[in-house]
């Protein structure tokens, strides 16, 4: 079998301890039979990121902090149990991307994340990390009185299938395999000599680091979810024409309600009977991110010939069942528009307009679409029976029906 | 297939484009909630082989960065608070090379700005997007059957060329219904992912006369592959300042500008004599084609410009622009940024803009201009 590192020399400081966890990582790929194809290591920014040459096997090198969300996309991308994904970050990767390694645990994704913590941030000075712990802090007189973020427990109260720090270096090659072998998410923090920033000896390293711990939770790993899907144009009613219309070019038409009260259902059926009538549509709807409260209009455009633009300019009818709605529309009628408006609204704003009640006969849910069927049999633009038969596909067409008979009576 | 039938249906372009993924060979929907990118998320749970809701938008691109580094493609639909988010992996997929598809619906900044109220407002930033202005494809739609067609180009050049695109459409582009006859959709056919030519001996970032490296999977059994976001050598190794990890920098726009005819798109509406042209790209296109018929009826003689390649710009778009004497920008947003990125900042007489933000610019304010 291959070996699992190249012959090249380790690239990290005089006495660093990230030598010990690459070889470590190695041994206990090498002690699991894994080849060196089977293995992709996924690695982070900072001294632990300049593990790739040290692996005869794939990498992927990636941004500060991200590399436990990349091993999680090359992980359920690949779909391949066969195969071992090794993310390797250090302590301050796991404070800039806390979220990503959450997340990795909670949904027990088949990865190994090795944590290279040697307490500071090596490659820009030594600053101190979301993991520097108090003791060390208490030397540099720094954030004394914040406490570390303690990964190992937060990635298992996460889901992980299974956490741990090891402290002794001589314990690594076996915590290694141990984290190798689970089916699913581990995470183990392994504390590394920081010669450059920190400690010149290992016992002096070992006086402020938090104790070992093994955490597991049983669990399977989740997967990537395949299916079959059937073409979204399958699940569209193909609209023939069965009616004719008197519209010669075009007509823009606005309702205007409350939210929740059918508007935008109403305004679609009025353009699906449109298309019935041999028309081209257009609809667009305008509500608040609310549901369910405050204004809805939509706007629909019935041409003879194909819609470029799709802003109203100048509508041509207006209709108004509702306060939200009227408020909503106030300033944007013009002269001669066509304005029917519910009888519960009277306004001298538009002297012209015709009242109807829509409200009361056919209830705030049914007021748009009776105010649209009373429109369309005194203008007889659209035969009626068009609006009746575009409603008659839907789930609550009896309701439907019956609005647009209360709208005509 | 041609049929003669019609099959008239009543639309709209988030679903037109979902499903153009998905059938040019799309693999997953990453996604993270944001308006007015909403329907691409509905429908893409609906009809995507496989789909996953990230915790937000940097994970969003880690992991479709990840799939697409096993050999999946991926798509995602944002807006610009979630792009802004993405930006630093964006560089990242950008530099190791990764097929992508980021669909980016506009609306109205800046910030978070008005999340259901369109816009033209981000070229700018996708301009400046990737560190040291490497261009980033960048594509445009201006009509249902553009959508359907401009989506399947975006797909098939994220592949070929081995990298990030960026579909840019606008809330009103992507949730106005319409009626459409969708017999008039080209056939689509899964785009092959893998090289099957591959420079022996293997490196992955070598390549040869296409400038693009061979796109082989993480985990394959015969190549190991690297793949690398820092500047990096053809193994795909941290390098730098030698001559050939700056030649793989160098390729990352070589590779654009020496192909650029490959994907070079616009539509061209040549009007005989004309002095006069409207350049206009996404939803600004339709009140334009309304105004260049308006005008046209007039007797005003008035060419108009389509342009689907936004970025990098494709030196056939400024051939054109050029033999023109007036020049009418029309873009939703408040200066001009196309225009900008066409012409800088200093005024130019030839160059006319016509700019609204908050609404749709109307045919008639492009006629007003036009005639000015």
């Amino acid at each position: 079998m291959k070996k699992i590192l190249t012959k090249m020399k380790m690239p990290f400081c005089q006495g660093c301890g990230h030598g010990i966890i690459v070889r470590s990582i190695a041994k206990a790929l090498e002690q699991l039979g894994y080849e060196n194809k089977d293995t992709i290591i996924v690695s982070d920014i900072g001294c632990s990121g300049l593990v790739d040459p040290l692996f005869d096997t794939h990498s992927i090198h990636g941004l500060h902090g991200r590399a436990p969300a990349l091993g999680v996309g090359v992980s359920l991308g690949l779909d391949n149990p066969g195969k071992k994904v090794i993310v390797i970050q250090g302590d301050g990767g796991v404070t800039i991307g806390l979220q990503h390694v959450l997340e990795a645990a909670r949904r027990n994704i088949d990865i190994t994340l090795v944590v290279m913590n040697n307490l500071l941030y090596g490659m820009t000075g030594g600053q101190i990390s979301g993991l520097s712990t108090r003791k060390f802090k208490e030397q540099r007189d720094f954030e004394v009185d914040v406490p570390p973020f303690d990964i190992v427990k937060l990635a298992h109260v996460s889901g992980a299938a299974f956490s741990a720090r090891a402290t002794s270096i001589k314990t690594y090659p076996d915590v290694m395999k141990e984290a190798l072998e689970v089916n699913g998410f581990s995470i183990v923090e392994f504390s590394s000599l920081c010669t450059s920033y920190a400690f010149k000896k290992l016992d002096q390293l070992q006086e402020v680091i938090e104790p070992p711990e093994i955490f597991k939770n049983e669990r399977i790993p989740v997967r990537i979810h395949q299916r079959v899907t059937n073409s979204l144009f399958d699940k569209l009613d193909v609209v023939e024409k069965q009616f004719d219309s008197k519209i010669k070019s075009g007509i823009g038409v606005v309702v205007a309600g409350s939210a929740g009260g059918g508007v935008q259902s109403a305004a679609k059926m009025l353009a699906t009977a449109g298309m019935l009538s041999g028309l081209h549509a257009t609809m667009k709807g305008e509500y608040p991110v609310t549901v369910g409260t405050g204004f809805s209009v939509a706007e629909v455009i019935l041409s003879r010939s194909y819609v470029n633009y799709t802003g109203l300019e100048k509508p041509d009818v207006v209709i108004i069942v509702s306060e939200d709605g009227l408020n909503k529309v106030r300033g944007k009628i013009k002269d001669n528009d066509t304005v029917i408006i519910d009888s519960s609204l009277k306004t001298d704003e538009y002297p012209d307009a015709i009242y109807g009640d829509f409200v009361r006969n056919a209830g705030k849910r049914g007021a748009a679409l009776a105010a649209l069927a009373y429109w369309l049999k005194n203008s007889t633009l659209i035969d009626v029976d068009a609006l009746k038969k575009a409603v008659s596909t839907h789930k609550y067409s009896k309701v439907l029906l019956e609005a647009i008979d209360k709208g005509m009576s | 297939m041609e049929t003669l039938t019609k099959k008239m249906v009543f639309t709209d372009a988030s679903m037109i484009i979902t499903e153009a993924c998905v059938r040019a060979g799309s693999d997953v929907f990453i996604g993270y909630p944001i308006t007015p990118s909403n329907r691409f998320y509905q429908y893409g749970t609906q009809r995507f082989p496989s789909f996953l809701a990230g915790p937000d938008e940097i994970t969003v691109m880690q992991w479709m960065s990840g799939f697409s580094a096993a050999g999946k493609f991926p798509v995602t639909a944002t807006a610009f608070p979630g792009l802004a988010l993405m930006a630093e992996g964006l560089n990242m997929a950008y530099a190791m090379e990764l097929p992508m598809l980021l669909i980016l619906t506009q609306r109205l900044g800046p910030s978070t700005g008005s999340a259901t109220t369109g816009a033209q407002g981000d070229l700018m930033f996708l301009n400046g997007l990737i560190s040291g202005k490497y261009p980033i494809p960048v594509f445009s739609h201006s009509d249902f059957e553009d959508a359907w067609d401009m989506t399947y180009e975006s797909i098939k050049m994220a592949i070929k060329f081995r990298t990030p695109v960026v579909l840019l459409t606008s809330k009103e582009l992507v949730m106005t219904n319409k009626s459409f006859d969708i017999n008039k959709l080209k056939e689509i056919i899964p785009v092959k992912k893998f090289s099957t030519e591959v420079i022996e001996p293997y490196a992955p970032y070598k390549t040869g006369e296409e400038m693009v490296p061979a796109y082989i999977p993480l985990g394959d059994e015969k190549y190991q592959v690297r793949i690398n976001a820092s500047t990096h050598n053809d193994a795909g190794l941290i390098k730098k300042n030698d001559p050939e990890s700056m030649a793989n920098t160098k390729r990352l726009k070589e590779k654009f500008e020496k192909r650029i005819d490959e994907f070079t798109f616009y539509d061209y509406d040549k009007e005989e004599k004309a002095k006069k042209l409207i350049v206009t790209y996404g939803i600004s296109a339709d009140a334009s084609r309304d105004a260049v018929g308006k005008l046209r009826e007039e007797g005003e003689m008035v060419s108009l410009l389509i342009v689907k390649t936004l970025l990098p710009v494709p030196g056939a778009i400024l051939d054109i622009i050029n033999t023109y004497d007036e020049i009418v920008f029309v873009e939703e947003n408040i200066s001009g940024i196309y225009k900008e990125i066409l012409f800088g900042v200093d005024h130019n007489p030839k160059i006319k803009s016509v700019n609204k933000i908050g609404n749709l610019i109307s045919p008639t304010e492009i006629i007003k201009a036009v005639k000015q």
